[in-house]
């Protein structure tokens, strides 16, 4: 699965430990889903979505 | 997420200095009331204590890797949980050859060092037995924990 993760973050001048932050989870996760190496569960994908505030359809795409 | 590590820690860290207290406390007062002559056999004695040590520290352990389960992301989580099954079932297949290779006749004339200093009863080859199979699986573990982070750390 593809996700526009680092573009996101980069558009807002975040680093991948603000991010990690907010989502709650580690600096090291949010590399790995940047990577595209790990896909998220549904329930971070919506905070994904929400921290972002865009439909999880236009961050991750197969 | 990390307030509730550093809670983790620091409650683990307690918990054994004040375990191992105990034991000492324990085993002071066992040999004061021995060496008094009040009927307290320091043998008997040793294993209870010795035996609640055991048991308490299993359980505090297990606590902990529940509490520090809970307390890390799911990206974490599954990477323990690809290490516990890759990892684990792994090792335990190399275990599995050598439990099998034992049970041969040929290997009644090997010398196999024992876990324990001194000791070559069965009851020690067991606990080397046991001991061999656990370092196997974590290494198996180890291995599979740190390919699950290295294999998405990179683009």
């Amino acid at each position: 699965m593809n996700n526009r993760l680092k573009v996101l973050r980069a558009e807002r001048n975040w680093s991948q430990a603000d991010l990690a932050e907010q989502l709650g989870v580690s600096r090291q996760t949010v590399n790995a889903l940047e990577t595209g190496r790990y896909d998220p569960s549904l329930p971070l994908a919506f905070k994904i979505a929400r921290v972002f505030d865009q439909p999880i359809e236009s961050i991750f795409s197969e | 997420m990390a307030s509730v590590k550093r809670t983790l820690i620091v409650q683990t860290v307690i918990g054994a200095v004040a375990l191992l207290v105990t034991v000492f406390i324990a085993a002071v007062v066992v040999g004061f009331l021995d060496a008094k002559g009040a009927g307290v056999g320091a043998a008997p004695a040793t294993f209870w204590i010795m035996a609640a040590f055991a048991v308490a520290a299993m359980l505090g352990g297990f606590v902990v890797g529940a509490r520090w389960m809970q307390s890390i992301d799911e990206a974490a989580r599954e990477a323990h949980k690809s290490a516990w099954y890759w990892g684990g079932s792994a090792g335990m297949s190399v275990g599995g050859v050598v439990v099998i290779l034992a049970s041969l006749e040929q290997a009644a004339t090997v010398s196999i060092p024992s876990f324990l200093p001194g000791r070559t009863d069965p009851a020690a080859y067991a606990a080397t037995g046991a001991f061999a199979m656990l370092l196997i699986m974590l290494a198996g573990y180890a291995i599979v924990w740190a390919w699950w982070w290295l294999s998405r750390s990179r683009g």
